[in-house]
């Protein structure tokens, strides 16, 4: 599974996962753009489906790691977003990698699966994100979702539905951002690497 | 101490972070010290700089939003109480020094083998050879991906698609340099790995530096800071139980 063009793949786009995600978190607006490499490496692998799924887990995971040491300590919190996200990413969004490199772009077909695939995978993690915000740090990370939290909670919210209702305003705009720049990097990547990245390991000689 | 002994160690002490309260973290911030002191010494002034830097603004940005905008606990909203901006204060207060907590004890830690390469702290650690091998090869990128942003940054610059200085047009183009930052470094990969690397048969000599010789194993030290974390962690869950604040 791990052959060396996945494992430079997974690299960089852990790299395109901290780089773009550490910004955005820092101008402290109400997205994330931290899984935009996740995405991308499953899309990058997809025929093999498993592959596809462990690997954006792996790179989700170091960028994870490393943005948690360096820019956002509650990052590590969310591992488990992190898994249905490259579940999704693999299962769902990597369906339309052709449609993805079609040329010329069908742009109505690429619109909508942009949106539909950005809904589904805000949908989910807007779920499995919502116990961890509002139970283990009680409504606010250092994102700027919080002030959509607050927004709720000043409305006369519960915690757990002003983190949801945040959650699920903020995460399908921010996912369906984030699956049009994956799917617009993806379309722009040499056919070359994605060849190396797709190719199976070799069997070993009998 | 050994690599395998920290990361251990460090693990522990997070995990007991996340479940104390204040008085589970003035055990644990004691712990932190004892062992910032022994094992890093003066280094560790420069590791707790590293996390003041790090949480300051975020306690800053979580007292506009709770003292300043939501004006309640989490715990009073929960219980549906009117609620103060203090008790807000005070769970802004908890919360910060628990991440100081996690993030000093990291940097710390990181201080500890600052005189090894990241090289030999891999090749320390008891890991599977995969896990090893992607993380050698994502630390060898960081050069390749430190240039491809140089070299991308200049030419957008010198064709006037971005500027130095905070401009609309960067805001508007800077999505532009992302693409190229990727191309860039996916063409270089790319050319290494059909080329360069087979040549200098580089992937063959990696998997031996990484394999250790003898299966690496615990110093005496390891054990003790390993234990004094779980100590501190059974006694933080004891507290917990008999209701300690």
């Amino acid at each position: 599974m791990f052959t060396t063009p996945r494992i430079i793949a997974i690299a960089l786009c852990a790299a395109l996962n901290f780089a773009v995600g550490s910004i955005v978190y820092l101008t402290k607006l109400p997205i994330y753009l931290d899984s935009i490499g996740t995405i991308l490496c499953a899309l990058l692998i997809y025929p093999d489906r498993i592959a596809a799924f462990v690997c954006a887990f792996l790179a989700a995971m170091i960028s994870t790691v490393i943005t948690t040491l360096f820019i956002n300590p509650f990052l590590i919190w969310f591992t488990l977003t992190e898994v249905a996200i490259a579940f999704i990413a693999a299962f769902v969004v990597a369906r339309g990698d052709a449609l993805f490199r079609e040329r010329p772009l069908p742009i109505v077909k690429f619109v909508i699966r942009v949106i539909l695939s950005g809904i589904v995978l805000g949908l989910v993690s807007a779920i499995v994100s919502a116990p961890v915000v509002a139970y283990v740090f009680g409504g606010v990370t250092g994102s700027g979702s919080a002030f959509l939290v607050a927004f709720f909670l000043k409305a006369g919210q519960h915690l757990m539905s002003a983190v949801l209702h945040s959650g699920l305003t903020a995460e399908p705009i921010d996912k369906s951002l984030q699956v049009l720049l994956a799917a617009l990097l993806f379309r722009s990547t040499p056919k070359d690497f994605i060849a190396m990245v797709r190719a199976r390991p070799h069997a070993a000689p009998t | 101490m050994t690599p395998n002994g920290a990361v251990v160690f460090v693990v522990i002490v997070i995990a007991a972070a996340m479940l104390a309260r204040v008085s589970g973290l003035v055990v644990l911030a004691s712990l932190c010290s004892l062992f910032a002191v022994t094992e890093v010494g003066l280094g560790a002034v420069a590791a707790l700089r590293r996390a003041v830097v790090l949480i300051f603004p975020l306690a800053i940005f979580m007292i506009i939003v709770w003292v300043g905008v939501v004006g309640r606990s989490p715990a009073q909203i929960a219980a549906d109480q009117p609620g103060s901006r203090s008790a807000a204060l005070v769970y802004v207060t908890v919360i910060s020094a628990r991440l100081f907590l996690i993030v000093a004890i990291v940097q710390v830690a990181a201080f500890r083998f600052a005189a090894l390469t990241p090289l030999q702290f891999i090749r320390a650690l008891y890991a599977p050879l995969a896990m090893k091998r992607v993380a050698v090869l994502t630390l060898s990128l960081v050069e390749t991906l430190q240039q491809a942003i140089d070299r991308a940054y200049t030419a957008l610059v010198a064709s006037g698609v971005i500027t130095r200085r905070f401009s609309m047009r960067n805001l508007l183009n800077g999505w532009i340099l992302v693409q190229t930052v990727w191309l860039t470094a996916v063409t270089s990969v790319t050319g290494r790995m059909r080329d360069k690397w087979p040549i200098e048969k580089t992937l063959n000599l990696l998997d031996p530096l990484l394999t250790l010789e003898r299966k690496s194993e615990l110093g005496e030290r390891d054990k003790i800071w390993i234990l004094s974390s779980v100590v501190a962690g059974c006694v933080i869950i004891w507290m917990d139980l008999h209701g300690a604040r």
